[in-house]
Order: structure tokens, then C-alpha cells, then sequence
């Protein structure tokens, strides 16, 4: 090396600019949504004879997520197994969107180039946000089975996409039933807010903050963290510092089960209550006898009725699963099932060929109302299920390495 | 803005060192393979995940959750000989089927295949385990050490004393024995040390080596200490290992100790302590951004790093 100069810096220079940048963004709570777009670009599709109808889905296949986003993906497409549209069958395309932003966008411009003629998911709250504008500008309408953030049909440009559609209730919701059972059912006055720096994490951590205030708590601290963070002792010593009696969490198992392992070692009795991301298997799974005592909650779990029996026995004739044990699975067969119902109504036989006008295909998902089996379906002007404006939010605690419902 | 206590910011300071002795720990390998090489061999952060679940599968082995007694000790020290004996093979078939072939190729060439092996590693993990979380078994032992304000746990006294000892053995190597001179001289002029005789290969093998067994150890302690390992999880800790040896020096053994525990105290004390200026809070998850900060201060003002003089007179 005769060369030693500033030179072969320059190259290590710019990874690390890089990675500040990207770090900084997070840091910041992404709410990059750019500006307003005009009306969606539908069009009309074609479906030559001999070929399936696509639908796209867009869910976590691989990596930190999958087991959230695997069964999600399998109840989707439960819902168009064997169904003949006018002798023309129904094929899913899985997209992995790795429930992040660049993700959802990737996986769009995948599905879209596929040929899809609408999309299950994002399952992602910051995938949706991202994925939006991609799916507007083709007129594809994708309705996600999960993605419970408020800006999801609230979005920062002001009017809410054509083609964005979903399931579960808001965030809104949760978080304010979050606040309230924290202060009236847990006694909570004092709340430390440990919050994933994603849509989801920092929308459902905002309204809890504000509905926590307004009753009259107090939030002592605030820290955020990345995805795939596992090094929380540094939070756990600000935590132990401010001696809340609750500690808020929203964001997914991954970051939760090793933030309460180290939680517990430190504080092993506070209070501890997160969202519909961390009421999964793989928490109980993982955190192991330190997830007792864990307050979840989750908007509309399945509500036990025919349909979600129906449902149940279908998904464990197929996978030889039960379907409760993964949340959301009930939304992704409801979700599929407005975009098969939707396109029974307004497919259409054009010779050999089935033409699929996507701007009726929207109007016909919209106005869909059915009892489903994550219970009643039916759409807001703003894409939201209104069918789930009045269904309650549960909660859950873990007792004896299961999630036993709170009365 | 609050008041903290003493015990606070010793709290803060026992977490940053706790952090920073797996980053100094990884960082030897990165540093180390630099200095014979001038490569930064960036599938180092999977060459430590392998080693934490082959610590993991040892640990099972040995009866995982109903270890006890002194034999979580045995358990333990062979966990970590297995480990490092995973990762250095991992590292020894990555050296000669990935980056040997294009040792006289354009610099880029061997950097491009590093990320190609951790991508691929990664991959491979994540599909063999489904994705899925694996946790080591909370055999060691709990309690703690309380001085005063001063606390620290037996686990985080462990990994720390751990880290500093197979430091203190690395450097008895590089500088006190025949393999850690020619490891040296190849550093210093690969040309003049095959000149002079000194098996190159061999000694640029050994560095890989090296390196790759003090990440297999640190996947040790690191799944003893988070419980939680994936296929995901060497990413994160590799680039900050990386940015913690540049802060050294890249190059630079002492180098990449000092910057492992620099930047580990950097994210925690020092984050904390730019918190106490009035108007200004960074929450924890700014502390990747101060960790990069760092890193761009210092390729800008000081590209050799804090123990750079080493280097530069090599170049």
C-alpha cells in the first residue's frame, strides 16, 4: 500500500453517511408520505382463456415476522380455493414486504407487474403507508388484513386512498381502550412509553399517550427503538430511574420479548401493556416465564360465531393448524373474500377472455357487507371498516404460558 | 429534563461496557483482517451468529434449562470452545472459497463477495430455523455485586471479564508468539514476508482464524446475556463492530478494543449525557444515530482512528 492518502476513506465515508441518514430517519418516526397524487389510474384488465385470475398478496414470507405473516398469507388464500369466477380459476402470488417500507413498496411493484387485479395486504402498517401511492397510481385496490395504524385511512396528504381498504379497527381504538383499561382496570398514574419507531409503533403509542393524559396520567418517559434492536438495558436503567407502575409498549414480539427479559431482571413486578403485535405464540414462546403478568391487547379478535367455526375448520383441514393461534388469520379470509365477492359481481365475459374493470372491481369491494369471520365487514368512506366502529377491544393476560382473556 | 442519580449514570456506564465488549470482541476480527488483507470482511457479523447457535446447540446438548451446579460452568466453557471452533471454520471455508480467489482481484471484488457470504449465511439460517427465534437456556447464575451506587450482575461482571481476558490471550498471540509475527509481518508488507520466507496463506488463514474466534465467543456471551438469537441477528452488531473498529483504527488491535468500548459507552453514557444539555433529548433510539455520527466524525477529521498512527506508518 504506497498510496495511503484520504482516498480509500472516501468509500467508508459514504457506508457511514448512509447509515446516519437511514438511522436518523428512523429516529425520527418515518411519517415521509409525500404529497398529494391525483385520482387513481384505474384501468381494465384482460384475462386470456386458460388463465387464472390473480390476486396478489403482500405479507412478511420470510425473516424476524414470518410467523405473523405466513398463516395470514394461507388464510388469504383459503379464501379462493377452488372458486370458479365464469370458469376461470383464482391463483395468489405472495410478495414478501418484510413489513417495511422499501418492502411494501417493492412487493407493489412486483404484484402490480404480475398482473394482479387486487391485493391482500400490506400486513404492515409502515408497508401500507409506503405502498399506497404504488397501488393508487395503478388502481389496484389492495385491503390489508392488519395494518391497524390511524394514517393508514387518514393519511398526511388528506384524502385517504381509492384503493386502500381494511379489515381490523384502527389504532385510534386501541390505543384509547389501552389508555383507559391501563388507568381505570390497572390503576396505572404513571406510564413509561417504549414505542417501535415505525407507523405502527409510534401511531398506537401517540394515542395511548393522549388518552392516558387526558384521564389524568402522567408519561414519565419516552424511548423508541429499531427493529431488530435487542440491547435494552440502557432503556431498562432510564425505566428503573423514573419508577413508573406501568410500562407501555407497542411494537412487534420480536423487540418485545428480549425488552421484557431485560425488563423483568430489573423491575420484576411493574405493570407491564402492549398491542395486537406482541399477542402471538412466539412471545409466550420465547420470553418464557417472564411474560407472565403480561397485559395484550388485540381490536376485534374473532368473534366465535358460524362464520369464524367455518372458517376455522377450513384453515385446519388445510394446514392442520389452529387458526387463533396466529392473530389476523380471520381478517386475511375476510379480506380475500371481499375482493373474490367483489369480482363474481363485476368480472365479465368478453368471448374466450374475462375482462376485469378495476375502477367497478373498487366500487364493488366498497360497498361489501357481509358478516365475516373476524366479524361484521362494511366500508367507510375513508377505506375503514366501519362494521368494527363499535366492536370492543380485548385484552388478554398471560397466565401459566397462555393468553387468558381479562373480564 | 430530569436530575439523574449517581446510580444512573453507573448503571448507564456498566450497560455501555457490557454492549461495547461484544462490539470490541467482534471488532478484532474486522480490525484484524483488515490490517494482512486491506478487506473488510463483512460477513463477520454472520460468522458470530453461527457461533452463538453452535454455543446454543452445545448448551442444549448438555441438557439446556436443567444445567446446574458446577456444571453450568463446563457447560458453558465448552459452549464457547464450540462456538469458536464453528466460527473459525465458518471463517476458514469463507477464506478459501470466497475471498482467496480474487486476492489479487480490484479491491472491490472481495468486498462485493463479503456481502454476497452474509447475505447468504444469513439466509441460510433464516431457512433452516423458519425464521424463528431460538433461546439460549437461562442457566447462569442471577444476583449481583452492589458497591455503594455501584451494581453490577454476575452476567455482566462475566462478559466483561471474559472479553478483557480473550483480548489480553489475543494480543499474547500477535505479539508474543511466531504465528503472531508473521501475522504481523504480513500485515506490514505481504511481499517482503513472503520474501522472507513466511508462509502468507498460512498466516492470512490464521488471521481468519483469529478473528472468527473471538465473534464465536462474543455469540456466546451474547446469547447468554439477550437469550434471543436468529438468523437476522449478526447484521446489527457486525456494523457496529465495524464502526467501532474504524474509530480504533482500522488495522489497529488496541484500536478495536478502545473503539468497542468507546462506542458502546457512546450509545448509552454518552448518549445520556448530551440528553442533560437543556433543549436537547436523544431517547434511546438515537443511539444509532450518534454511533454512525461518530463514525463520520471520525473518517472526516481523523480517518485513522483513535489509534491510527499504527496504520498510516504501515501504508
Amino acid at each position: 500500500m504506497r498510496n495511503p492518502g484520504p482516498r480509500r476513506w472516501r468509500w467508508m465515508l459514504l457506508v457511514a453517511l448512509t447509515a446516519v441518514l437511514t438511522a436518523a430517519m428512523v429516529a425520527c418516526g418515518g411519517d415521509d408520505e409525500e404529497g398529494g397524487s391525483s385520482a387513481a389510474g384505474f384501468k381494465t384488465v384482460t384475462i386470456q382463456a386458460g388463465q387464472p385470475i390473480k390476486i396478489g398478496i403482500s405479507s412478511v414470507i420470510s425473516g424476524d415476522l414470518e410467523s405473523l405473516g405466513v398463516p395470514i398469507a394461507q388464510a388469504a388464500e383459503l379464501a379462493g380455493k377452488d372458486v370458479q369466477i365464469q370458469g376461470f380459476s383464482i391463483a395468489f402470488v405472495r410478495k414478501d414486504d418484510g413489513c417495511s417500507s422499501e418492502g411494501g413498496v417493492n412487493a407493489a411493484t412486483q404484484l402490480i407487474q404480475e398482473g394482479v387485479v387486487a391485493v391482500v395486504g400490506p400486513i404492515c402498517s409502515s408497508s401500507v403507508v409506503a405502498a399506497q401511492p404504488e397501488y393508487e397510481k395503478a388502481g389496484i385496490t389492495h385491503i390489508s388484513p392488519s395494518a391497524t395504524a390511524v394514517v393508514v385511512t387518514a393519511p398526511a396528504r388528506g384524502t385517504p386512498f381509492a384503493t386502500t381498504l381494511r379489515i381490523p379497527a384502527n389504532d385510534g381504538l386501541q390505543g384509547i381502550a389501552q389508555a383507559k383499561f391501563a388507568y381505570e382496570k390497572l390503576g396505572a398514574r404513571k406510564a413509561y412509553i417504549v414505542h417501535d419507531t415505525d407507523v405502527y409503533g409510534t401511531g398506537l403509542a401517540d394515542s395511548f399517550a393522549k388518552e392516558f393524559q387526558r384521564l389524568g396520567g402522567t408519561i414519565v418517559g419516552r424511548e423508541g427503538y429499531e427493529k431488530r434492536t435487542t440491547d435494552f438495558s440502557s432503556v431498562v436503567t432510564k425505566i428503573q430511574q423514573q419508577n413508573p407502575d406501568l410500562v407501555y409498549h407497542s411494537g412487534f414480539y420480536a423487540e418485545a420479548t428480549p425488552f421484557i427479559q431485560q425488563l423483568r431482571r430489573v423491575l420484576p413486578n411493574v405493570k407491564f401493556l402492549s398491542g395486537d403485535g406482541v399477542r402471538d405464540d412466539e412471545f409466550l414462546r420465547g420470553a418464557g416465564k417472564d411474560a407472565e403478568g403480561a397485559y395484550l391487547s388485540q381490536p376485534s379478535p374473532p368473534a366465535p360465531g358460524p362464520e369464524f367455526d367455518t372458517f376455522k375448520k377450513k384453515f385446519q383441514e388445510a394446514y392442520g393448524e389452529d387458526p387463533s393461534d396466529s392473530p389476523f388469520t380471520a381478517e386475511a379470509y375476510d379480506a380475500a373474500t371481499v375482493i373474490v365477492r367483489a369480482l363474481q359481481e363485476v368480472a365479465q365475459k368478453d368471448g374466450n377472455n374475462l375482462r376485469i374493470d378495476l375502477r367497478k372491481l373498487n366500487e364493488a369491494m366498497r360497498k361489501q357487507k357481509f358478516a365475516g369471520a373476524s366479524g361484521p365487514v362494511e366500508f367507510g368512506e375513508n377505506g375503514d371498516n366501519i362494521g368494527k366502529a363499535s366492536i370492543e377491544i380485548s385484552f388478554y393476560v398471560v397466565r401459566n404460558g397462555k393468553f387468558e382473556p381479562v373480564q | 429534563m430530569f436530575l439523574a442519580s449517581t446510580s444512573f449514570w453507573l448503571d448507564q456506564m456498566v450497560n455501555g461496557l457490557t454492549i461495547g465488549s461484544m462490539y470490541a470482541l467482534i471488532a478484532l476480527g474486522y480490525t484484524m483482517v483488515y490490517g494482512v488483507l486491506k478487506m473488510i470482511n463483512f460477513a463477520h457479523g454472520e460468522v458470530f451468529m453461527l457461533g452463538s447457535y453452535a454455543g446454543f446447540g452445545i448448551l442444549v446438548a448438555f441438557g439446556g434449562e436443567s444445567i446446574a451446579g458446577p456444571m453450568v460452568a463446563v457447560a458453558i466453557a465448552v459452549a464457547m470452545a464450540g462456538a469458536a471452533l464453528a466460527s473459525a471454520s465458518t471463517s476458514v471455508v469463507l477464506e478459501r472459497i470466497a475471498y482467496r480467489p480474487l486476492r489479487n482481484a480490484p479491491r472491490l471484488a472481495p468486498l462485493i463477495t463479503a456481502i454476497g457470504a452474509s447475505i447468504f449465511l444469513q439466509f441460510l439460517v433464516l431457512d433452516v430455523t423458519s425464521a424463528k427465534a431460538s433461546f439460549y437456556p437461562r442457566i447462569f447464575p442471577g444476583g449481583s455485586i452492589v458497591i455503594g451506587a455501584f451494581r453490577i450482575t454476575y452476567l455482566q461482571l462475566f462478559l466483561i471479564g471474559c472479553s478483557v481476558a480473550m483480548m489480553l490471550f489475543l494480543s499474547a498471540i500477535i505479539q508474543r508468539t511466531a504465528v503472531g509475527r508473521s501475522i504481523r509481518a504480513v500485515a506490514e508488507n505481504r511481499t517482503a514476508a513472503a520474501l522472507m520466507g513466511i508462509d502468507v496463506d498460512r498466516a492470512i488463514v490464521t488471521t481468519f482464524v483469529l478473528g472468527a474466534a473471538m465473534a464465536g465467543v462474543a455469540g456466546v456471551l451474547w446469547g447468554l446475556f439477550f437469550l434471543q438469537i436468529r438468523g437476522s441477528m449478526g447484521f446489527l452488531p457486525g456494523i457496529k463492530a465495524f464502526t467501532a473498529a474504524v474509530l480504533g483504527g482500522i488495522g489497529s488491535i488496541p484500536g478495536a478494543m478502545v473503539g468497542g468500548y468507546f462506542l458502546g459507552l457512546a450509545e448509552t453514557v454518552g448518549r445520556e449525557a448530551l440528553s442533560t444539555i437543556p433543549g436537547l433529548n436523544f431517547p434511546n433510539e438515537w443511539r444509532d444515530v450518534i454511533a454512525f455520527s461518530l463514525l463520520v466524525f471520525v473518517l472526516l477529521f481523523r480517518p485513522t482512528g483513535i489509534f491510527g498512527e499504527l496504520v498510516s506508518r504501515r501504508a
